[in-house]
């Protein structure tokens, strides 16, 4: 039953995607090899903010859904290695909105989901560090954590 | 005891009827002449009662007690009778009108299946409206499910004054080939595409 439950919110979820969503973001469930949909697992791609050092990177970021979404949330993993002081090292995202014990609510979207991780990108959470790396040169070394992030955004190049 | 008991019976109630009969006998018996007495005597109770074997009943009603009951359950009957058919009336007319309903209903998914084999030749290829969004918004445009988007991407360049070539088309974030239709990548009404400058 909450596997229906879940997905049948997962298939409201990607008909109100197809209809209307921010530019720029691709939001998909992915597709097997043998061609058929996997509701649980999505595959999507955030675009950094204009006018921040995040800016010309498409990052690629899947959601992990389990039976129990909405009540639990997805979990939403960058590419392991990810430069981001909220972002473990095996590329899973840290942020509230995310956390089943905390900002989580059923009501959340997938929409939602991913602008919340877009502004996250900018805008990281020193009270809540999720890698070292990151979170050091973040604290300490603002010019290196610039130049690590423009370069990562270089590695995420726009698909077209 | 039967005999007594038929006789009262008589008395009262044909007591009133008894009498116009009687009266209505006498005038053909007794022809003109009586006629004439009769009218000048009994002018309106001959009359009344020649005329009213019908009539006199319900004008005198308020005197003759015996009949008002029986007219009066007649009536109350007439208007139940009156009621249960209006009632039966209305049932029939919401029967009717969902019955009307459910063939037109019928009807149009009949005649919507039937209408599309007919009017495929004009009309065949099934368009759908395909928004376009760039950085600034949407544009809508309907397109044929199985024209090339090459025709599209033409248009909207036109439309928005910038060179084809500077421009690309994605779907779900994959680029969009020229000669792929909205049918082979299986787009649905008011799907999006988005449209981003070329980095290069």
């Amino acid at each position: 039953m909450s596997g229906g439950i879940a997905r049948g919110r997962l298939a409201e979820e990607r008909k109100a995607w197809r209809k209307n969503h921010p530019h720029g973001f691709v939001a998909k469930p992915e597709t097997l090899p043998d061609g058929s949909v996997n509701l649980m697992v999505w595959q999507c791609t955030i675009p950094g903010k204009a006018g921040t050092d995040w800016e010309g990177g498409y990052y690629p970021l899947a959601l992990h859904f389990s039976e129990d979404y909405p009540s639990k949330p997805p979990k939403c993993k960058f590419p392991a290695g990810f430069f981001h002081p909220n972002v473990y090292p095996s590329g899973t995202v840290c942020l509230s909105i995310l956390n089943e014990d905390s900002g989580w609510r059923p009501a959340i979207t997938v929409k939602q989901i991913l602008v919340g991780i877009q502004d996250l990108l900018d805008q990281p959470n020193p009270a809540d560090p999720a890698q070292t790396e990151g979170y050091h040169l973040f604290i300490q070394d603002s010019v290196e954590y610039k130049k690590r992030v423009r370069q990562q955004a270089k590695q995420y190049p726009p698909l077209v | 005891m039967e005999g007594d008991g038929t006789v009262p019976e008589f008395i009262d109630e044909p007591s009133v009827i008894d009498d116009p009969v009687n009266e209505v006998e006498t005038e053909v018996k007794h022809g003109g002449v009586v006629q004439i007495l009769d009218c000048d005597d009994k002018e309106k109770e001959e009359e009344e009662e020649d005329w009213l074997p019908p009539p006199p009943k319900i004008t005198v009603d308020p005197q003759k007690h015996c009949e008002d009951p029986t007219i009066k359950a007649l009536r109350l009957q007439k208007q139940e009778l009156m009621l249960f058919a209006q009632s039966a009336q209305e049932v029939l007319r919401t029967v009717e009108e969902s019955v009307r309903r459910d063939l037109e209903a019928t009807k149009q998914s009949s005649s919507e299946s039937l209408p599309e084999n007919p009017s495929k030749p004009a009309s065949e290829r099934p368009k759908i409206v395909i928004s376009i969004q760039d950085k600034t918004g949407l544009k809508q445009f309907r397109v044929y499910m199985d024209d090339k988007f090459e025709r599209l991407f033409k248009m909207y360049a036109e439309k928005v004054k910038l060179d084809l070539q500077s421009l690309a088309f994605c779907f779900d974030g994959d680029k969009i080939s020229p000669t792929a239709t909205p049918e082979s990548l299986g787009m649905e009404d008011n799907d999006i595409i988005e449209v981003h400058a070329k980095s290069n």
